[in-house]
């Protein structure tokens, strides 16, 4: 077989005819490069160029030059990434983060005994796939994130899976476009999805999230994450000059070609179906099972997933600084007819490449094969610096590694960022008793029950699931965050350390204010922690960015926005990034033709150590007598909340976070749930006090009495619906036996908080107005009747 | 005394073995995890080890039906087991482990190696991961559940558990030689339907022994709830004793050493 | 040595009298979707096998395998999935397959256990499922249906027949 060469001449038609996403600039690159070289390129080099130069590969945006304008001044950013996550973690430098934006997922120290284990952390997304086929995507972009984490160093054992959805309301009735699927279908789907491939891996999946928004109709969210656990000896991977380049797992096959570049670009109508696979979970476990056993017997330098770009990726980034050569007609196939280009570059799933001393070969091979899992050895390492591919004698690829790594030219992309005029809410507006609030809050789709979801995904098995996703009385109340003690992966029982993960995201707030969105997302997300008692002065974060398209300046202008507020945060709170990802060009053609972009988002995940998970927290309240403390200050702070939503009232700011107060505050409560002065904790969020004091109540089915006038306030406040349903950030609401209030108040010195009401055994919420007179009461079957009807309801 | 050597029989697919492993260290025994394919080659053998746990999971990903390829794989390579099984060796089928039971012809035992019953998707149709309470019978001679209280809590996690038996008149029998052993009830107690019986299985079976008390099938999972901290109102403090599971690998341990 | 192959499909249902969850959850996504004329829908496991099997050997995987003794029966169709026939106008056949360039996991799993079994591996199995559903529909709102609820034409090939002679 003759490899196909591409003529230089004609290089734009070819592009577009494979979907390969290059623009003119770098297609001009490429001619000057083969022009230098005296020789037209082949398909499968263009291919493995476009491949690693994709969006979805090199981050171009994230990483390339922006110049940014916000109405005032101008300026040029040279790498957005660079000066702000990047340079937050940089300027924080924790010694707990081992890896930082290196290796395929974060990792930081985990456990007592200092230096024996690590735990990894990685999210992605996998929207464009599940767009087009919700099922098979949740489960190859689980499969990916999997062995992201398998990929970290040599390999972590995954102990906990994350998903994070957003997707348009399940009864959304308006027009869809040709080929789009239903909201409802989509979400039905993406939860078998995961939950097939999550509970057939052994994973458990029990920490996520749900939002709702009419923009995500075209263009559904789907986060996946994982978390791992390492020993630290297995953090380093080396690729030596003669290491042998072996495939494991699944077959190569046709299916998943051009993912990357796929995802690079817009959806639309003729988007690649072969970009679109089902997952094979039991391949997954196998390569799971069989790969773990291996890195146990040391038998591998280096290992790294097949993601996008399939075996061209893979070995090009193990191969970088060094070099490799392959041979194809060495891989295991699906199909005999395969052309080699499509072998090189095939995104067939569970896939990993390993780097093998030839003396380990034999004993490796052995392992595989107990495991029924299949490995072929399709090269070597070398150190001529040029990648080299052959299919039975006949060079498919010949290229300079430096050239593929660093050749891409930096196109300057503009931005621009108007702040929306700060336009005042007016509450005075409000119709609907506090009573219908908080029932339509309770029942909104941001915040009802997700049990239906929850109860599908096997979130105990590995045994290690402490704190968990349901809580209370009858395990069906909504929890901050899981606590996840992992003894499965360390074999040792009698270690109680454990970790917690929590999310953060609310596009509503994105809408008004991106900035403040991500201070936003992450104070969220370290609430939740504190909630169950983590250590959130070593919490870490992961970003993920779904953004429209970054051409249109002003979508460009709010991710700016959007990047500068996490690195704020990230040196406000203390709080390091380890990992992130972005997923751009988040847009389809609706109905009528118009390009209909998703509300920019940013899902901020956390991860901190739980020193000893006997001393995790739930959030249900314990019993009748108590006092309960608000921590935080409550403040007009109307914009993107539901309260808004509920009375249409537009406009108004998103709730500002003053990250200092913050982080004292947050590090006071987590000390004095640490002394176990606190029985139960809870974080406001959408819907603020009322729906936080109710899930508490419901959940406990103790009754709680809240007092309006008690609550601490950033200013003058007459409204008890504002008080009650504002989302001011980074409250707490604290459940404290009396005899521990006087330690509480100690430990809280300089903190605002206030008590504002007791817990009681009659099971209603009620609460005092400003007035003094009762502005709401209700029996609490009710209000949770109206928090568990929603899914179930649109659902079944 | 010498540690009680454990099989806990693995396939591609099987994923509660590490924590199962855990739990039985915990209680003295030397437990192995050990692939079935190394039966196949005949370089390990089932008479060796004291008792046998298959745990839960999904093994050769559930495909056809829950079990069915590593039942018929036990069939093939552990010839011994019903020998095993008269010899009073404890056997344990954890989840997808009893599946296996079920459809190898272990239990419910029967003369014959036939499979005299089975399982079918759940009543709801869907996966279920919950905790539920069970009723243990109190007659029955299972060795696990020695001095245990008769109403016990334990979490289910699966999307094939309800039970089907061939004839009514098998549940009868059941029923007289006392080898439905485990039950789903409320939690006064009752005999009750969704979501209390989570598949909606015959006769709220969730666990099933032979005559002799020595092999046990059940949905539920014992390996977690080995620490007061696994049960889902330990921050309540109601629950204050230790994990019911935790006890019944003891009662395993100790029924080998005697 | 080379054994003549031929197609063969094995269909497995459940008994009558037990409930079928997952014929229930298509038939009320189907009412959800619309079609609120259909009144029953029984889902059946098709297994299309590409194999040197004889008679004798496709019963014995069917019996020993694919077919649950306790819950299911089973029958052994030659050639590629085809259609039963059935008596009267409103019984349609729904089939769901998986498209050839999709992963088949289950059909993998079938293929090696086949040959655990002593037996002549099959060249190729795959797996998919036919919906039998009762009630007065039109063709044409009904492959909307299945298209908006049941299968993916992204992956899945979907065949709708009239069940009736």
């Amino acid at each position: 077989m003759i490899a196909e060469i591409q003529p230089l001449e004609d290089l734009e038609s070819a592009c577009r005819r494979h979907s390969w996403s290059l623009n003119a600039q770098e297609l001009a690159a490429v001619r000057r490069h083969f022009k230098a070289l005296r020789r037209a390129p082949t398909r499968a080099e263009l291919e493995s160029i476009a491949q690693t130069w994709s969006e979805h590969c090199k981050h171009k945006t994230f990483t390339g030059p922006i110049r940014f304008s916000d109405g005032k001044k101008t300026e040029r950013i040279a790498n957005l990434f660079d000066r702000t996550i990047a340079k937050a973690t940089r300027e924080l430098a924790r010694p707990w983060c081992l890896s930082s934006f290196k290796d395929n997922a974060g990792v930081v120290a985990f456990g007592k005994k200092k230096g024996r284990w690590a735990v990894a952390f990685k999210v992605e997304t996998h929207n464009h796939p599940c767009a087009i086929e919700p099922y098979g995507g949740a489960e190859t972009g689980v499969g990916g994130v999997v062995r992201d984490v398998l990929g970290v160093g040599l390999g972590a054992k995954p102990v906990l899976n994350t998903d994070v959805f957003c997707f348009a309301a399940p009864d959304f009735d308006g027009p869809l476009p040709e080929g789009a699927l239903h909201p409802k279908r989509t979400l039905r789907s993406v939860v078998a999805g995961v939950r097939d491939y999550g509970n057939r891996l052994g994973i458990p999946t029990a920490a996520g999230g749900l939002c709702f928004d009419p923009g995500y109709r075209l263009n559904p969210l789907v986060f996946v994450g994982t978390v791992g656990l390492l020993p630290t000896w297995a953090l380093k991977k080396e690729v030596k000059a003669g290491d042998l380049i072996v495939a494991a797992g699944g077959r190569t096959g046709r299916d998943g070609l051009h993912g990357a570049t796929f995802s690079s670009a817009g959806l639309s109508a003729d988007s690649p179906a072969s970009a679109v696979q089902i997952g094979h979970p039991l391949n997954e476990k196998k390569l799971l099972d069989a790969l773990l056993a291996a890195r146990d017997k040391r038998l591998y330098r280096a290992v790294t997933d097949c993601g996008a770009g399939g075996f061209s990726s893979a070995v090009g980034e193990m191969a970088e600084g060094r070099g490799a050569r392959v041979r194809l007609e060495n891989a295991k196939l699906k199909a005999s007819d395969l052309k080699p280009w499509e072998i090189w570059l095939s995104e067939s799933q569970e896939r990993m490449v390993l780097a093998v001393p030839p003396k380990n070969l034999k004993a490796l091979s052995e392992v595989f094969a107990a495991e029924d899992c299949e490995l072929s050895v399709l090269g070597e390492f070398t150190s001529t610096g040029r990648l080299v591919v052959t299919h039975e004698g006949q060079a498919v690829v010949d290229l300079d590694l430096k050239f593929l790594h660093h050749g891409l030219p930096r196109v300057e992309k503009t931005a621009v960022w108007t702040a929306p005029k700060p336009q005042a809410v007016k509450v005075e507006q409000v119709k609907r008793s506090p009573a219908e609030i908080l029932k339509f809050c309770l029942s909104h789709l941001n915040v009802c029950s997700r049990e239906w979801i929850i109860r599908q995904y096997d979130h105990e098995v590995q045994a290690g699931t402490v704190i968990k996703p349901l809580q209370g009385v009858r395990h069906d109340g909504p929890g901050d965050a899981c606590v996840i003690w992992p003894h499965a992966a360390t074999g040792e029982m009698k270690d109680f350390s454990a970790f917690a993960v929590s999310h953060g995201l609310n596009p509503a707030y994105g809408r008004l204010d991106p900035y403040r969105m991500a201070l936003a997302c992450v104070d969220e997300a370290l609430r939740n922690l504190i909630c169950v008692g983590a250590d959130v002065e070593h919490a870490v974060l992961l970003d993920n960015f779904c953004w429209a398209s970054p051409d249109d300046p002003r979508q460009l202008g709010a991710l700016v926005r959007a990047a500068q507020g996490c690195h704020d945060a990230a040196k406000g709170f203390g709080t390091p990034f380890i990992s992130g990802k972005d997923s751009l060009y988040n847009q389809s053609k609706d109905a009528n033709g118009k390009d209909a972009a998703i509300p920019g988002t940013l899902l901020i995940s956390a991860l901190a150590p739980v020193a000893d998970a006997r001393r995790a927290l739930t959030m249900d309240i314990k019993g009748p007598g108590n006092a309960l403390y608000l921590v935080g200050c409550t403040g007009e702070e109307l914009g993107g909340s539901l309260l808004a939503q509920a009375c249409d009232l537009p406009g108004g700011c998103a709730p500002k976070v003053d990250p200092k107060t913050a982080a004292s505050a947050f590090k006071a409560v987590a000390a004095a749930i640490a002394k176990g002065l606190v029985l139960s904790a809870h974080d406001l969020s959408e819907g603020g006090l009322a729906v936080a004091a109710a899930e508490m109540s419901f959940s406990g089915e103790f009754g709680a009495a809240i007092d309006l006038d008690m609550v601490a306030k950033a200013g003058p406040i007459y409204s008890n619906e504002v008080l009650l349903f504002c989302e001011s950030q980074s409250r707490l609401l604290l459940e404290v036996k009396p005899e521990k209030e006087a330690a509480l108040l100690k430990a809280l010195k300089g903190v605002v908080v206030k008590r504002v009401g007791v817990t009681m055994a009659n099971p209603i919420l009620k609460v005092i107005g400003l007035d003094g007179l009762v502005c709401l009461e209700e029996p609490l079957c009710a209000l949770k009747a109206a928090w568990q009807g929603t899914l179930p309801r649109l659902l079944s | 005394m010498k540690a009680p050597k454990i099989l806990i029989l693995r396939a591609a697919g099987t994923n509660c073995d590490l924590e199962t492993e855990n739990a039985l260290r915990a209680v003295g025994a030397a437990p192995e995890r050990v692939h079935v394919g190394q039966f196949r080659s005949g370089r390990r053998r089932l008479m060796d080890f004291d008792a046998l746990v298959i745990p839960g999971g999904f093994s050769y990903g559930d495909d056809i039906a829950a079990g069915r390829v590593l039942a018929n794989q036990v069939r093939l390579y552990l010839k011994d087991l019903r020998q095993f099984v008269r010899l009073g060796r404890p056997v344990l089928g954890i989840c997808n482990g009893f599946q296996v039971l079920v459809k190898a012809g272990i239990l419910p035992a029967s003369n014959t190696c036939e499979q005299t019953a089975s399982f079918t998707v759940n009543d709801s149709g869907r996966f279920e991961s919950r905790w539920v309470n069970l009723r243990i019978n109190s007659q029955s001679s299972c060795i696990f559940f020695k001095g245990l209280p008769e109403m016990i809590e334990l979490p289910v996690a699966h999307g094939e558990g309800k039970l089907v038996l061939k004839s009514p008149r098998q549940l009868e029998e059941m029923k007289k030689n006392k080898t439905i052993v485990l039950q789903y009830v409320s939690d006064d107690g009752k005999i009750s339907g969704y979501p209390d019986n989570p598949n909606g299985s015959v006769f709220n079976i969730a666990g099933l022994c032979n005559a002799e008390g020595n092999v046990l099938g059940l949905m539920p999972h014992p390996e977690r709830f080995t620490a007061i901290h696994h049960h889902p109102n330990w921050t309540r403090q109601t629950f204050l004793k230790s994990g019911v599971g935790l006890e019944m690998f003891r009662n395993a341990v100790q029924h080998c050493r005697s | 040595m080379s054994v003549k192959t031929a197609a063969w499909t094995i269909e497995v249902k459940l008994k009558a009298d037990l409930a079928d969850a997952e014929g229930q959850s298509a038939l009320s996504l189907l009412q959800g979707l619309g079609v609120l004329t259909t009144r029953a829908c029984r889902a059946t496991r098709l297994y299309e096998l590409r194999c040197g099997l004889n008679a004798a050997q496709l019963q014995q995987v069917a019996r020993e395998l694919l077919c649950d003794p306790i819950t299911q029966d089973f029958r052994v169709v030659p050639g590629g999935a085809r259609p039963p026939v059935l008596n009267g106008m409103t019984h349609w056949r729904v089939e769901v397959w998986p498209k050839g360039s999709v992963a088949d996991p289950a059909g993998e799993t079938v293929r090696s256990a086949i040959a655990e079994m002593g037996l002549p591996q099959p060249e190729r199995v795959r797996v998919g499922t036919a919906y039998l559903i009762s009630g007065r529909c039109g063709r044409g709102q009904l492959e909307k249906a299945v298209v908006r609820g049941l299968a993916n034409p992204v992956v899945h090939d979907a065949a709708v027949t009239e069940s009736h002679p």
